[in-house]
């Protein structure tokens, strides 16, 4: 199996890893693998006890997604499957990569202003390191998309 | 037959126990010794009026320390001395009566000749009511810094809201029981007080409430009704805005907004982008409803539960006199949210994809239709209940108890399922809660706000009610409501008993509305705020506090100023 990681949450942060990830479809002929990460941490300092609510919830958003996504990949005449994963984003990225043997994962650059991110650029380099250490995958940073 | 028999027996004995607990007399009743008689009566207030509890009353000999009778006030501030036959006792013609409670100036009152020698001579003396003043302790600091501490952490979200009470209760006990080892003035307040202030209408109607909730979350009312929403607005985006924002008000006076939100916020998402829209505009009109929807009922808002059990407001009674007015707010809010979101409502496309709009259709389904019809008909007689249960004595927390065991019972769910749904977190953040406000009640801090205000306003209940209302929504912007409402309600309690005219609880209307409206001025100001922009940031939409601020501020000072003139029109024009 090979293919190319593309994780998103979705939004116009997201535009530019999925524009990159078909750009390198249309090259490689390799099918794309989209990947949302449903990570509820944001509630354990308000509604901790709820998560079991919003998890289902939460994939149904990510699924949705990431069919959007898919749908504009098909247009673009490029193969695509999504996958809503739960848990640790950078974790989940690494497993799918191991999971599908992914030659190229594609993620977004870290925004410079006080929005919150997964990644800042610290984090973003040393998990493009560990990436890269327990996979053979390659990492392609897309540029920022349109401000929200 | 040998089963029949065992029946037989058991039910006999069930039968003798009754009869037996039936005629034999209460051991506590013992028979009174004729020989003791309550021979000084009173009562003790503070300078608020309100009486003093547990306060430690005793007599001595002027100018002596023994103690020659001594008891402690009741829940209503009264004593009462019983003296056996104090003509043969150490009674001399002088007496001196000491009262004495933490956190106020003791109090020691020369009995007058004539009143001690009724008492020498076995007569009763009534005395007039006691007053004691506050004084400022080391407590009082140590339980408004614990207090303060507490906000914090939960404002600025560095502890769980319900670790943070737990903190605040914790240090309250601890500075009480080993603090006072070591400087007894640090003394704030003992755990046996402590429980007399957790309010448990609150708990059991909010337990009550979740079990309901946590059926009707599973059962996709709210994606089904966000969905059909889409559908009848017919590719009129404003419209969709519009009748998203009472399914989510509506959906908020009926059950919490946390939940609201966390249902509907997933939902609105797909929705918007299968419009191609930021789903920033249907989300934001939609938690700032949410926030002002749940004012009119009794159990919308954690607020307004524990308003109502503290003033003994009805559910029919927060209907009455706050719908209007959240109506009226309603409609400015939505003309306020159509304008500043017009240029992304217009940008909507009109045709959504057919793939997108078979995965809208499957996500929106009703998931457990059996179990919603039976909620229906649970919730139905529960609105009844909540309606006219106030004729006969029955109180919120009751109807909701009943009605969350008759809806378990019918549909026989998962019980542990059911258990894990009930937020216990929540559960003791209110006991905790509860117990830390208590604290700064006993220490006199409570009191000195209402001091405060009450000589702010005066005998004026037109700025009184501008006050509650503003100083509320204002507060609650920046320090969380729920502990802000639970320590305002025994000063709202002081002013309604001091200013004429607010008999009505007029001002307690002021408090909900006030306290539950501010929420929509910064992001930290709700649960609901939070919850949604969480869930909105995984969606790849974040919302800051500075976006929230710029829209949710000005939202807050629409809704407050069309509630504000509701509420003087209710309670000052229409009487």
């Amino acid at each position: 199996m090979s293919g190319i990681v593309c994780a998103i949450r979705g939004g116009p942060e997201s535009q530019s890893p999925i524009r990159h990830a078909i750009q390198l479809a249309q090259e490689t002929g390799e099918t794309i693998y989209f990947v949302f990460v449903v990570n509820l941490d944001f509630m354990t300092m308000t509604a901790s006890s709820r998560t079991h609510i919003l998890s289902d919830q939460m994939r149904q958003m990510g699924e949705f997604i990431l069919l959007a996504a898919q749908d504009q990949a098909m247009q673009e005449g490029v193969q695509a499957t999504g996958s809503v994963r739960h848990g640790n984003v950078s974790e989940e990225i690494i497993a799918l990569c191991q999971e599908i043997e992914a030659d190229y994962v594609i993620l977004g650059r870290p925004r410079a202003d006080d929005q919150p991110n997964e990644f800042d650029i610290a984090r973003l380099e040393s998990f493009i390191g560990q990436l890269e250490l327990q996979t053979n995958t390659r990492v392609v940073l897309a540029d920022r998309g349109e401000p929200a | 037959m040998r089963r029949s028999m065992s029946h037989w027996a058991i039910a006999t004995g069930l039968l003798a126990i009754v009869v037996l607990l039936l005629i034999t007399p209460a051991a506590g009743a013992q028979p009174v010794s004729p020989t003791v008689r309550e021979l000084v009566v009173g009562s003790v207030k503070d300078k608020q009026d309100q009486p003093v509890i547990d306060a430690r009353v005793w007599l001595t000999n002027t100018g002596q320390d023994e103690v020659l009778v001594e008891t402690e006030t009741q829940d209503d501030g009264r004593f009462a001395l019983s003296i056996d036959d104090p003509g043969a006792a150490a009674f001399q013609q002088s007496l001196t009566l000491h009262v004495e409670r933490h956190h106020f100036e003791p109090l020691a009152m020369e009995l007058t000749i004539e009143q001690s020698q009724d008492i020498v001579a076995w007569e009763p003396v009534a005395l007039p009511d006691l007053v004691l003043q506050r004084r400022i302790s080391l407590g009082f600091w140590a339980a408004v810094g614990v207090f303060v501490l507490m906000l914090v952490l939960i404002a600025t979200s560095k502890m769980h809201n319900t670790l943070a009470a737990l903190l605040g209760m914790a240090l309250v006990l601890g500075l009480t029981y080993l603090g006072s080892l070591i400087v007894p003035d640090i003394y704030i307040l003992d755990f046996e007080h402590a429980l007399g202030y957790i309010d448990w209408n609150v708990i059991f109607l909010i337990m009550g409430m979740m079990i309901i909730i946590a059926v009707v979350e599973g059962t996709g009312i709210f994606q089904w009704l966000a969905f059909f929403a889409y559908r009848i607005s017919g590719g009129r985006t404003w419209l969709l805005m519009a009748i998203l924002m009472l399914i989510t008000a509506v959906a908020s006076a009926v059950l919490d907004n946390v939940t609201t939100m966390l249902l509907m916020t997933p939902i609105t998402v797909q929705i918007a982008l299968a419009l191609n829209m930021n789903p920033l505009a249907l989300l934001m009109p939609e938690v700032l409803a949410s926030n002002v929807g749940g004012i009119s009922t009794l159990v919308g808002t954690p607020t307004n539960i524990l308003i109502g059990s503290y003033a003994g407001i009805s559910f029919a009674s927060f209907l009455t006199n706050l719908t209007p007015g959240v109506l009226l707010a309603l409609t400015g809010l939505t003309l306020y949210s159509v304008f500043i979101y017009w240029g992304q409502l217009k940008k909507a496309r009109s045709t959504v994809s057919p793939v997108l709009l078979q995965r809208l259709k499957e996500n929106a389904q009703i998931t457990q239709p059996a179990h919603l019809k039976k909620a229906g008909v649970v919730g139905l007689v529960m609105l009844i209940l909540f309606l006219v249960g106030e004729g006969f004595h029955l109180t919120p927390a009751v109807t909701a108890m009943l009605g969350a065991t008759a809806l378990l019972v019918w549909i026989r769910p998962n019980i542990e399922e059911m258990i894990e749904a009930v937020d216990w977190t929540t559960l003791v953040f209110f006991m905790a809660l509860f117990i830390a406000v208590g604290a700064i009640q006993e220490v006199g801090l409570i009191s000195a706000i209402a001091d405060t205000i009450g000589w702010l306003v005066g005998d004026n209940l037109v700025l009184a009610m501008l006050v509650i209302i503003w100083l509320g929504a204002l507060m609650s912007t920046v320090i969380p409501n729920i502990p802000f409402t639970a320590a305002m309600l025994p000063v709202i309690g002081y002013l309604t008993s001091i200013i004429p005219g607010a008999e009505n609880l007029s001002l307690f209307f002021c408090l909900s509305v006030g306290s539950a409206m501010g929420g929509n001025g910064s992001l930290i100001g709700a649960s609901a705020n939070l919850v949604t922009a969480g869930i909105a940031e995984r969606a790849g939409y974040p919302i800051t506090y500075s976006y929230f601020l710029k829209r949710g501020f000005p939202a807050l000072l629409i809704t407050v100023s069309l509630a504000t003139l509701w509420l003087l029109l209710r309670f000052l024009v229409l009487g």
